[in-house]
């Protein structure tokens, strides 16, 4: 949940229950004011009739007052009673309906004689109102309600953006790129503070990853020439004669140590430039095509081994990316598919949607998934591993999160298989050139 | 034939120099920017080794001065950066070669010996050793009137015992020069086995006499 509906969520339980109990306490006062001051105009009513009464000398005049007025009626009483105000309801025959009054009942005395007089007020219209008076105050409330709401998430999200343009600025950091939104200034402290500790935790990272990187760099660069110096002195020794089979046997393993040394230099070289995204010639890259090549430069190996390689290329895939990378990504998975297989062993190769799979037999016990693509993970012991510089993986999952590919691992049917989806790098047909 | 190596590094250059001299080159050693540009301005040489990164200066620039004062001397650039835009940038130049450090001397003298021979037979050479015959231009090997039916990798791999002969090379060598950049992927040397197995048989059943040798394992010879 946003920070910003978290608060108001609790603001709009608040007002939404303030709102559902202010209607029945509306209802109720509004009600008693209404009454009690109908109550008070029978009061005065009754005051004022009892006031008049001297007026009235007959029978006649009585009754005839008494028919005239609909409010009113009299009956004969024998013993006096007090005032007494009460609601009842009555039909009405205009409205044909039970309708509430209220009424007021006393004692009144004409001509020596004892009468009980009842005057009574329709409630009718004090319904009405009461109702009116209801209906607009729930309107006017709940555009309050809602208006403030509004106005909240509006403010918030003003006052917020901020925080959650620094915030993906956050999550779309990347070492070796430039922030792609400038960070917003805001009026508040806070804000302004946060942005500034986050662009120099960026700056402090990005510098030490420069550094790191120039160094990997530049010890690789310098490192070639002292391999070279000795790649050439061991040829020459080569040369001398005579040579005993003990001295050849001592060069040939220094010949092949400096082989290695050379390949793990030239490794961590392509890893420094991927990093540094030093390849930036991007083409249209077919997969099939470049399976098809590869598997055709390393059947000699295969052939050595006597292994089997089965295609089932029946999806064109299309990347846009360095074309050089590419080979090496998918050289890398094909030739470890071959280099630690097992002789007679085989290999398969196929698409999926978006995807190439390469299979392969060899030692049946799964490989570590969460450090086969670690910098110098190997397996020690194990056919074909002696020469490994363990950086062949690693570089596989360089090249992925380049180009934002997933590389996995598992082990299927006694098959190591790494499945590589290439997602949206890949270019759809006749969308692309 | 005369070369210039302009290197900075003095033990490399040493190697060269001495790997070469026993091929019957003239070496001439330029250790920094300065001492080449005068050399190349005052000489002319058959293939010039030309290190990129020089105390003094970029090696590159030397291609221009060649270019300024229209000369053809074949360049092979010799750089420790492998990179495609610094090879073209090489070759754009003028260079006819770009090898990268670290590298065989076999294979270095093998390019050189392409290069000269590009410059000056016009591509025309035929080497003859004894009773083998190379002819570079088409590509054919025969052995006294017999034509030697090889592959493309068995052919390269005689070339390259032939320029190097009398030389021992090591299989590393041989292994790269065949696959390139595969030879970095596979440890496995069995194809060159294979390959030399097949070559030399063929050269055998033509009636050649059994010039290669294997030297304990660690490379080969061409003994003539």
């Amino acid at each position: 949940m946003r920070l910003n509906n978290k608060t108001i969520r609790s603001y709009l339980f608040y007002s939404f229950l303030i709102y559902l109990l202010t209607i029945p306490l509306l209802y109720f006062v509004m009600r008693s004011v209404l009454l009690h001051a109908v109550d008070k105009s029978l009061l005065s009513q009754m005051k004022e009739i009892r006031s008049n009464l001297g007026e009235i000398h007959s029978q006649e005049e009585l009754t005839a007052w008494s028919r005239l007025d609909k409010d009113i009626s009299l009956s004969p009483a024998n013993a006096p009673i007090g005032d007494r105000i009460y609601s009842t309801t009555r039909y009405s025959p205009r409205h044909r309906e039970e309708e509430p009054y209220r009424e007021i009942a006393g004692a009144i005395t004409v001509g020596g004689k004892m009468y009980r007089l009842v005057i009574c007020s329709s409630l009718i219209e004090n319904e009405d109102l009461l109702g009116s008076i209801l209906l607009v105050q729930s309107v006017v409330l709940f555009l309050l309600i809602c208006g403030m709401l509004w106005i909240n998430q509006r403010i918030s999200r003003r006052l917020w953006r901020p925080f959650y343009v620094a915030l993906r600025n956050m999550q779309q950091f990347e070492l070796n790129k430039q922030a792609e939104h400038p960070f917003l200034s805001s009026t508040t402290d806070e804000f302004n503070e946060l942005n500034k500790a986050i662009m120099n935790l960026f700056s402090r990272n990005s510098g030490i990853f420069l550094q790191q990187k120039e160094f990997t760099e530049n010890a690789a660069h310098e490192m070639q020439t002292p391999l070279a110096i000795y790649q050439s002195k061991l040829e020459l020794l080569m040369q001398t004669a005579p040579l005993s089979e003990e001295q050849a046997d001592l060069i040939n393993v220094l010949g092949d140590t400096n082989r290695r040394l050379i390949k793990l230099n030239k490794s961590l070289l392509l890893l420094t430039k991927i990093e540094n995204n030093q390849y930036q010639d991007i083409y249209d890259v077919e997969i099939g095509a470049l399976c098809k090549k590869l598997i055709q430069q390393y059947r000699i190996h295969m052939q050595s081994k006597n292994i089997i390689i089965y295609e089932h290329i029946s999806e064109t895939i299309v990347v846009r990316a360095n074309n050089a990378l590419i080979e090496i990504l998918i050289g890398n998975l094909l030739s470890n598919a071959i280099r630690y297989n097992i002789d007679n062993g085989m290999v398969i190769l196929r698409t999926e949607k978006d995807a190439l799979i390469i299979e392969n037999t060899g030692t049946p016990v799964p490989l570590p998934s969460d450090r086969i693509f670690n910098r110098f993970y190997k397996q020690t012991g194990k056919a074909g591993s002696e020469d490994s510089t363990g950086l062949g993986l690693a570089i596989v999952k360089n090249i992925c999160t380049l180009y934002h590919y997933t590389i996995s691992y598992a082990f299927i049917e006694g098959r190591h298989t790494f499945h590589l989806d290439f997602h949206d790098g890949t270019v759809r047909q006749g969308a692309g050139s | 034939m005369k070369i210039l190596i302009v290197e900075d590094e003095h033990q490399l250059m040493k190697s060269m120099v001495s790997y070469l001299k026993s091929e019957n080159f003239v070496c001439e050693e330029a250790p920094d920017y300065t001492t080449a540009r005068q050399k190349i301005e005052l000489f002319t040489y058959d293939c010039i080794l030309l290190d990129v990164s020089l105390p003094d200066g970029n090696g590159l620039l030397l291609l221009n001065i060649l270019k300024e004062n229209k000369k053809s001397d074949g360049v092979i650039v010799i750089s420790a950066k492998n990179s495609i835009s610094d090879r073209i940038q090489g070759l754009n130049l003028g260079a006819d070669d770009y090898l990268i450090k670290p590298f065989h001397l076999s294979e270095l003298n093998a390019r050189i010996l392409a290069v000269i021979r590009r410059r000056h037979f016009q591509g025309q050479h035929i080497l003859v050793l004894n009773e083998l015959t190379i002819d570079m231009t088409a590509r054919v090997v025969t052995v006294q009137a017999n034509t030697v039916d090889l592959t493309r990798k068995e052919y390269d791999l005689l070339i390259y015992l032939a320029c190097n002969k009398n030389r021992v090379i090591s299989k590393n060598a041989i292994a790269e020069h065949l696959s390139g950049d595969d030879a970095e992927i596979f440890d496995n040397y069995d194809f060159i086995y294979s390959h030399m197995k097949n070559l030399k048989k063929k050269l055998q059943q033509a009636g050649c006499g059994e010039y290669i040798r294997s030297i304990y394992g660690m490379g080969y010879k061409f003994d003539i």
